[in-house]
């Protein structure tokens, strides 16, 4: 049975390294300098200077896993070093989340601009789990000659996992219809309003407004920003992501000095 | 939509996203800006020259031995009139004039009507920021503007840059030629299905303003405040009054982060090149004023360099 699953993992695994590889090396080239207007994946947290040779360095490491998949089956420790890379991508893709919410995961070049979400982290999760499979069965070539109905049936339910999880085929489609990708299509206040006041940002904040009318609003590439004045004195200002059925919605309380506050729940660590 | 300070958006949006709040330091590599002062003369002799600048503070700057002046047309600095509002590039920490503009504005905007038959009288619409204004063609620049400005007619574009003389403005040179379409027939961009690129490439104008800054055309009309907003052939991404922009002189090797400070809701209508150092995409990005543009490495006289923007 696991030996049929990492069977079927083995080509998701190939195909996902590939065509993020790939797609990385596309897109490294455009972000190399100050004020490239691409913000992605875990480069953005490294120097300026660096950021397009940690992109490469990444897409190289992903291209260098396949031949570790295909070719070193029975080294073990080549055979987990695929786990250890999609283990600490998801941890990496969880703080970028926590520290820069508006990058996108650049998993698959700029077409992942979307601010990372659950989704994507699941992503990685579900591709390191894949991992483990693969590693604990090393399958390698001989998977390809013992290829049965179930495996197709696994690997079938595989890919509908991934795609399922995978944010970037929202923005293909959108960007198909609309031939245009989101930071150039133009996008009423109205809607993007709407979506905050359904989102669950607005209900945990919405006691401390003063006014349900925005004091500012502005649009910044694909974020729609709102400012609401609060009690004393302090901003609350919403960041509307404006791609996507359900898009990412970023808060953030200011003083009037221009210093974040972080709320009492949040500044206050569970104790045992 | 009321704004408090356009500097609160930064931080506000930096508190919310994350990101830092002052862009990322230029450094050398960058390419250093140049110094421009913007002011009236109070005295000028042909080694030194005394300005108010806009600030109302008075400065003595010494006049190169290689340095020129404009005036309508290239004169000694010591010919200039005092009294003359002037734009100066400046070497050493801006104490050495090395190039003066005197007197010199851009005229850019729709044709609404023309008058006259020696000299034409041209009232143009410089959008809904900057309203009408009237300009004068002298006969004797007639056929130097008419070369470039083939259509001088109603609802076509024009561009010149001139001499504001007692209050009136002539035109001298044409800015660009101009484009064959309606002003409200903007070509579209191309289609984008590749996304944003990070950089976009294009041409950089200057504008009769003197805050320092950008005016960029793809402001969401909601917040603008107007309906001429959004227009731009150069695939532009949408951003706000407030973001800051990384503007690079192509041609001259030095970049600037400056700050959107209006809409560019004319400048957006301009689907030319420049040709100022090899031929540009298609498109004017950004319309700088007159001192960021001199900063950068522009010649006010000529009335584009090819320039390549980012986000900061």
């Amino acid at each position: 049975m696991l030996s049929t699953i990492a069977a079927a993992a083995l080509p998701i695994l190939i195909a996902m390294l590939l065509l993020g590889g790939v797609a990385k090396l596309a897109t490294a080239d455009g972000d190399a300098e100050i004020g490239g207007l691409g913000r992605l994946g875990p480069a953005v947290l490294a120097p300026q200077r660096f950021r397009k040779a940690a992109m490469i360095g990444c897409a190289l490491g992903e291209l260098g896993l396949i031949a570790v998949l295909l070719l070193l089956p029975d080294q073990a420790v080549a055979r987990w070093m695929p786990v250890a890379f999609f283990s600490v991508a998801t941890y990496v893709l969880w703080d970028l989340r926590r520290r820069r919410p508006d990058v996108g995961c650049g998993c698959f070049g700029e077409v992942s601009a979307a601010p990372i979400g659950m989704r994507s982290i699941g992503r990685a999760a579900v591709l390191a789990a894949m991992a483990v499979i693969v590693a604990i069965e090393s399958p390698g070539y001989a998977a390809l000659s013992s290829w049965s109905w179930m495996t197709t049936a696994w690997l079938a339910g595989g890919i509908a996992l991934v795609l399922l999880l995978s944010t970037e085929i929202e923005e293909t489609v959108s960007r198909l219809r609309h031939r245009a990708p989101c930071e150039q299509r133009a996008i009423p206040a109205k809607r993007a309003l709407s979506r905050l006041q359904s989102s669950s940002a607005w209900r945990s904040h919405v006691p401390m407004l003063v006014s349900d009318e925005p004091a500012d609003m502005w649009r910044e590439l694909c974020w729609r920003f709102f400012v609401f004045p609060a009690r004393d004195g302090a901003d609350v200002v919403f960041a509307v992501y404006l791609s996507g059925r359900r898009p990412a919605v970023k808060s953030a309380i200011v003083n009037a000095d221009g210093r974040p506050i972080t709320p009492l729940q949040e500044s206050m660590h569970v104790s045992a | 939509m009321p704004y408090r300070t356009v500097d609160r958006r930064r931080t506000l949006a930096a508190a919310v996203l994350g990101r830092d709040t002052e862009a990322p330091r230029l450094t050398a590599d960058d390419g250093m800006t140049l110094d421009a002062v913007s002011g009236e003369i109070l005295d000028v002799s042909p080694h030194l020259i005394i300005v108010e600048d806009d600030d109302g503070e008075e400065r003595r700057m010494v006049i190169a031995p290689w340095a020129t002046a404009w005036h309508g047309a290239s004169v000694a600095p010591a010919d200039l009139p005092v009294g003359a509002r002037v734009v100066i590039r400046a070497l050493r920490s801006g104490t050495v004039v090395d190039r003066i503009w005197a007197n010199i504005t851009r005229m850019t905007g729709v044709i609404l009507g023309i008058t006259g038959k020696r000299d034409l009288t041209i009232e143009l619409d410089c959008g809904p920021h900057r309203g009408r204004r009237t300009v004068v063609v002298p006969y004797r620049t007639s056929g130097r503007i008419r070369v470039r400005h083939p259509q001088l007619e109603p609802g076509y574009l024009f561009d010149a840059i001139g001499l504001m003389d007692a209050g009136t403005a002539l035109a001298h040179i044409p800015a660009t030629s101009q484009p064959p379409y309606r002003a409200k027939a903007v070509p579209p961009p191309p289609p984008a299905f590749r996304g944003v690129q990070s950089k976009i490439s294009g041409a950089a104008a200057w504008g009769d303003f003197t805050e320092p800054g950008v005016t960029y055309p793809m402001l969401e009309s909601a917040d603008a405040d107007c309906e001429d907003t959004g227009q731009s052939c150069a695939g532009l991404p949408y951003l706000a009054v407030g973001s800051m922009l990384f503007v690079r002189n192509v041609c001259d090797g030095r970049a600037n982060a400056l700050p959107i400070i209006g809409c560019g809701c004319i400048a957006g209508r301009f689907c030319d090149r420049c040709l100022e150092c090899g031929t540009s995409p298609r498109g004017r990005l950004v319309e700088l004023s007159a001192t960021s543009y001199v900063e950068l490495g522009g010649d006010l006289i000529k009335g584009c360099f090819n320039a390549r923007v980012g986000l900061g």
